[in-house]
């Protein structure tokens, strides 16, 4: 079943990967990652083969990110800097100067936390599923509400209540241990709405090779992880988004 | 493609446009310093619309980071003298 080259009407797709889809994602996206992050570990795939006999040639596994190290202090600039902007909009006799006092804690050293991300796939929702954990260098675990503060998706005022970015605690599945993870319901319809205006993209084995990419873009979000521009022009179809304005809405 | 002269302040049109049932802004193009943060458009959507939730991105393919620097998008996505970037309203999700 080779569904690489399959001719791909985009205004039907539901935003969904299959199994078998997400692994070829997989690879394209960590194959990118390691050439526009060096300098970053690279999403490594772990695979996990199930106790079920299902009669697939690719190994059933997920991404791995490990030992992602954050300092906190280059968090602290990203708060200033939504205070500022406060500021700037012209109302300094209210008590937001309380604010100041309790987001900058200056007196604290720069810590170091880690963070291991893995992308693991949904089968119930077909879509990839981004898990977490963060722990300080002695193995801690934080605290949802630490890592909460810590999220630099946060201070750049991310709606930490909105659906799409919803955190919870949950069994990882692989691990059979308590990861946070980002909650996959609207995953599909966001991914298919990114993609529904790019009228390039008939080919089955480029909307899986770029899937992961554009999803990792608002994802990663969340937990401050930044994707490069390059790496996000590698995605990027080179049609004029001009001619698809022009026509209101082209689908050819 | 910079030129990495950050010094003077250049100016970038985005065109702000509504998909799916998101409502269309009065001004849809305006003009930003190119050294704002995107953090700004998205504000700047948030407040005009009155949401909270907002789903913006770029070229049918990504979502800007908030912290990405304007002028460094319009480089890389720009077309046109201009930064397209389409909103939708989260919509009724799960």
């Amino acid at each position: 079943m080779d569904v690489k080259e399959a001719a791909l009407d985009i205004s039907h797709w539901d935003g969904t990967l299959s199994l078998n889809d997400f692994s070829i994602a997989a690879s394209a996206f960590s194959e990118k990652w390691k050439r526009f992050n060096p300098g970053v570990p690279p999403w490594s795939w772990v695979p996990c083969p199930k106790q079920h006999l299902v009669s697939s040639h690719r190994v059933e596994g997920y991404l791995q990110l490990e030992n992602f190290c954050c300092v906190k202090s280059s968090e602290k600039e990203l708060v200033e800097v939504t205070l500022t902007q406060k500021a700037e909009s012209g109302r300094s006799n209210k008590e937001e100067c309380f604010d100041y006092a309790t987001l900058v804690c200056s007196e604290q050293p720069h810590e170091v936390i880690h963070y291991d991300f893995h992308i693991v796939y949904s089968a119930s929702y077909r879509v990839p599923v981004l898990y977490f954990r963060a722990y300080h260098t002695d193995g801690q675990p934080l605290l949802f509400n630490d890592i909460e503060k810590d999220l630099p998706g946060n201070s750049a005022k991310l709606p930490s209540e909105s659906k799409w970015t919803f955190i919870t605690q949950e069994e990882h599945p692989y691990l059979n241990r308590p990861w946070y993870k980002l909650h996959p319901c609207g995953t599909g319809e966001w991914m298919k709405l990114l993609f529904l205006g790019d009228p390039l993209l008939t080919v089955k084995g480029q909307l899986i090779e770029r899937y992961l990419v554009s999803w990792f873009s608002v994802v990663g979000q969340v937990v401050g992880l930044k994707l490069p521009l390059g790496m996000l022009d590698s995605i990027v179809s080179t049609y004029s988004c001009t001619n698809d304005e022009k026509n209101g809405n082209t689908e050819k | 493609m910079t030129t990495g002269s950050p010094s003077s302040v250049r100016k970038v049109v985005v065109h702000l446009r509504a998909t799916g049932d998101a409502p269309i802004l009065k001004q849809a193009k305006f003009k930003i310093p190119g050294t704002d943060k995107f953090a700004k458009v998205i504000d700047f959507l948030r407040r005009q619309l009155h949401r909270e939730t907002l789903f913006v991105y770029v070229n049918s393919a990504f979502s800007p980071n908030p912290d990405e620097v304007v002028i460094d998008l319009y480089n890389n996505f720009g077309f046109d003298g201009k930064l397209v970037v389409n909103y939708a309203c989260s919509m009724a999700w799960g």
